[in-house]
């Protein structure tokens, strides 16, 4: 009699808490944004999670989503490594009941949390960050996507560039991450496929004191150019200044991670007259260029890296959910519709405008603040690279990468 | 919906309970019972999930493998490698005590560490291995992860048992006297060195095993995944924690150090969200305070060993 009692109460709290919930009117949709919080991209994450969330704050201003639904953002730590990646992943999934992830930030942390939660679980995941060519490769159902370029092309980018600017000998230094290494392996392949030369090729590990045995081995070769696949507020810094100071190499080539302004702080921009960064750039300027406003606005350095990218990703999430109508089974669907060609063009930050047409049924396609996001069957996006220099304290571009 | 999440949530967390106990048991072995201070648990985790991944990972241009064994196979090979790599690590370190003994260890577990880095013939160097398969992986989300959890606990299990059996059997009490008085284990006649290495190779292979279930479960394995915080220190904690000596200690330490790390942060979370960011760390300071205050009032561990408790009365 009482055990009967008892099942017939968990019955009814199981069947009260699902009606629950069934969809509402006004309903708000939660998605996790997963960054590596603490670990070794510490320095990086709050930027990027600043520019997500205010890609949501646009949403929410501008009429939210659904009929007066609020996105909702539960912001979890992936830590940089699968083992917290899969634990923010399940949480925000599950516990939180996340439509869809954000992030995680690092390439480990995102096929973890991709193989073993998103995909199995049909959530839709937008990483910002995680540039591995691995990525690629996932079986996924059409769930996975990134707003930022896997590494192979800009890496080829920048041979192609070098080699337009009649330099023919280099050498390399890379941190020995999956951001390094992707880079530099691609950026060899295609110099030298190009009839250039790699003098010197070697990894680093991070946050060493002193790097000039690894600068002396890598000017043995004879190159004048230090091409750095590295971090411009970590290590890469501090192989510049030494290369610099004991004057192994007169011209030095970084790739976005050295395109920071700690570079310039620290070193002064009269030393960096022979300093020059690729990085990837909006195609539409003017998405760009409200972006950066409004983070600016928001009190952050629209410099930070992978600001952009993280921003668009939350973006097109949103689009995703409006578009789809609460429907998440269509989400993967609904983004490659919102972003891709033709359509009414959306920039970032105009939710209003997307809002509106996806109301009246009309096909609309996102051009974001790191380009146009136009996502090929393996839910990658080619990039827009533009060549930097610095100049008067800043960075300027040299016009843009072929 | 929202109990069916909760449920989904928490045979997630058993699955990576269940790894970590397998971790700690193994560790039990070595420093529970022999008295092995082993800080390169990470190196052998490592090895164990390298060697299963390469077992049974389709192949990749420029990479050794492609031979696509069943998962058995890879898991065999885990255990296997991993103890065949302790071998000549026990062989030299094992001649260090106590605290020279964590330093090489650690020493060790970098070095395997930055050889998986480097190495892309072998295990793809900082990219990784990836499309690993899982058991039951075509299964829809709940049934697979159900059924990934009853492996893990089938293994957790098996280990159990074995491990009690040999805690009870004289090759136990050879052991606990060896790491209590070695002179006068010694003097029995005991052959020290040789002992203190099988328990090395035995704990090593238990770790190797956690380092398999690991990888299947995430289908990839990169790197990142052997950092020392999050695979050797953590186990660490756990262990002494949960109680040294004792194997029902160290499954209880895994569960209550990864319930505190995982559950504080959706504490956290219900803080406003500039706050919350921060309260991130908090959970790292949790888990070294519960480690302070058990090291405090209960240096013992919950579960102290039994013996130990049996001579103290």
């Amino acid at each position: 009699m009482k055990l009967k009692s008892t099942a017939a109460l968990i019955g009814s709290i199981i069947g009260a808490s699902l009606l629950a919930a069934t969809p509402a009117h006004a309903q708000n949709v939660k998605i996790g944004l997963l960054s590596g919080i603490t670990g070794p991209i510490a320095a990086m994450a709050p930027p990027m999670i600043a520019a997500s969330q205010l890609a949501v704050a646009h949403v929410n201003e501008q009429g939210g989503i659904g009929k007066g639904g609020k996105l909702e953002v539960v912001v979890g730590d992936s830590a940089c490594n699968p083992q917290n990646a899969t634990d923010a992943a399940t949480k925000a999934v599950n516990i939180d009941r996340a439509v869809g992830i954000v992030g995680p930030a690092c390439s480990g942390a995102v096929l973890a949390a991709a193989n073993s939660v998103a995909v199995p679980a049909g959530a839709l995941l937008i990483t910002a960050s995680g540039t591995s060519p691995q990525i690629t490769s996932i079986n996924d159902k059409d769930l996975v996507f990134r707003t930022v370029p896997s590494d192979d092309y800009q890496g080829r980018a920048l041979a192609r560039t070098l080699k337009g600017r009649d330099i023919t000998k280099v050498a390399v230094a890379f941190l020995n991450n999956d951001y390094g290494k992707g880079l530099a392996e691609a950026f060899k392949a295609e110099f030298e496929s190009l009839g250039g030369t790699i003098a010197g090729y070697s990894g680093h590990e991070g946050s060493k004191a002193s790097y000039r045995s690894d600068l002396a081995e890598l000017a043995k070769g004879g190159a004048d150019t230090l091409v750095i696949f590295d971090y411009g507020d970590g290590t890469g810094l501090t192989i510049l200044r030494q290369a610099l100071e004991n004057n192994f190499f007169k011209t030095f080539i970084g790739a976005d991670g050295m395109k920071s302004d700690a570079v310039i702080r620290e070193l002064g921009a009269d030393n960096l007259g022979t300093f020059f960064t690729s990085s990837p750039v909006g195609e539409a300027s003017s998405s760009l260029e409200s972006f950066n406003k409004a983070f600016t606005a928001a009190g952050q350095s629209p410099d930070a890296i992978f600001t952009t990218t993280s921003y668009d990703a939350a973006f097109l999430m949103a689009l995703a959910i409006e578009k789809a109508g609460g429907d998440n089974a269509k989400l993967a669907e609904s983004l490659r519709a919102v972003s891709s060609a033709p359509g009414e063009p959306i920039m970032a930050g105009e939710w209003a405008k997307a809002k509106k047409l996806i109301a009246e049924g009309k096909d609309i396609d996102y051009k974001g603040a790191a380009g146009d996001h136009e996502f090929d069957k393996n839910g990658d996006v080619p990039g827009t690279y533009a060549f930097f220099k610095v100049s008067g304290g800043t960075y300027e571009s040299l016009g843009e990468m072929k | 919906m929202e109990l069916i999440g909760l449920a989904n949530y928490a045979i997630f967390m058993g699955i990576l309970i269940g790894i970590y106990a397998l971790l700690a048991l193994g560790l039990n072995i070595q420093w529970g019972l022999t008295g092995l201070f082993n800080a390169g648990i990470a190196g052998f985790f490592a090895v164990g999930a390298y060697a299963s991944a390469i077992i049974t990972s389709p192949h990749v241009a420029g990479r050794v493998g492609g031979f696509e064994l069943p998962i058995v196979v890879g898991w065999m090979g885990a255990i296997v490698f991993a103890g065949l790599i302790a071998w000549p690590i026990g062989k030299v370190c094992l001649r260090f005590r106590s605290d020279y003994l964590a330093i090489a260890t650690i020493g060790v577990a970098e070095i395997i560490r930055l050889v998986i880095k480097s190495e892309d013939w072998l295990t793809g160097s900082s990219r990784g291995i990836t499309g690993i398969p899982r058991p039951f992986g075509e299964l829809d989300y709940v049934a697979s992860q159900l059924a990934y959890l009853g492996l893990v606990i089938a293994a957790v299990a098996v280990v159990y048992f074995l491990l009690e059996r040999q805690l009870k059997s004289p090759w136990g009490r050879m052991m606990r006297a060896i790491r209590d008085n070695e002179a006068a284990a010694a003097a029995m006649g005991k052959q020290i060195e040789a002992r203190r290495l099988q328990a090395f190779i035995f704990g090593a292979a238990v770790m190797g095993l956690a380092g398999a279930l690991f990888v299947h479960f995430n289908r990839s394995i990169t790197p990142e995944a052997i950092d020392p915080m999050i695979a050797t220190f953590l186990i660490w904690i756990m262990l002494i924690l949960g109680g040294s000596g004792n194997n029902r200690g160290a499954i209880l330490g895994a569960i209550v150090i990864w319930l505190l790390w995982s559950v504080s942060e959706m504490i956290t979370d219900r803080l406003p969200t500039d706050v919350a960011l921060q309260a991130k760390y908090i959970r790292i300071f949790v888990v070294g305070l519960a480690l302070q205050l058990v090291l405090r009032f209960r240096p013992e561990g919950i579960l102290p060993e039994e013996q130990a408790r049996q001579t103290a009365r």
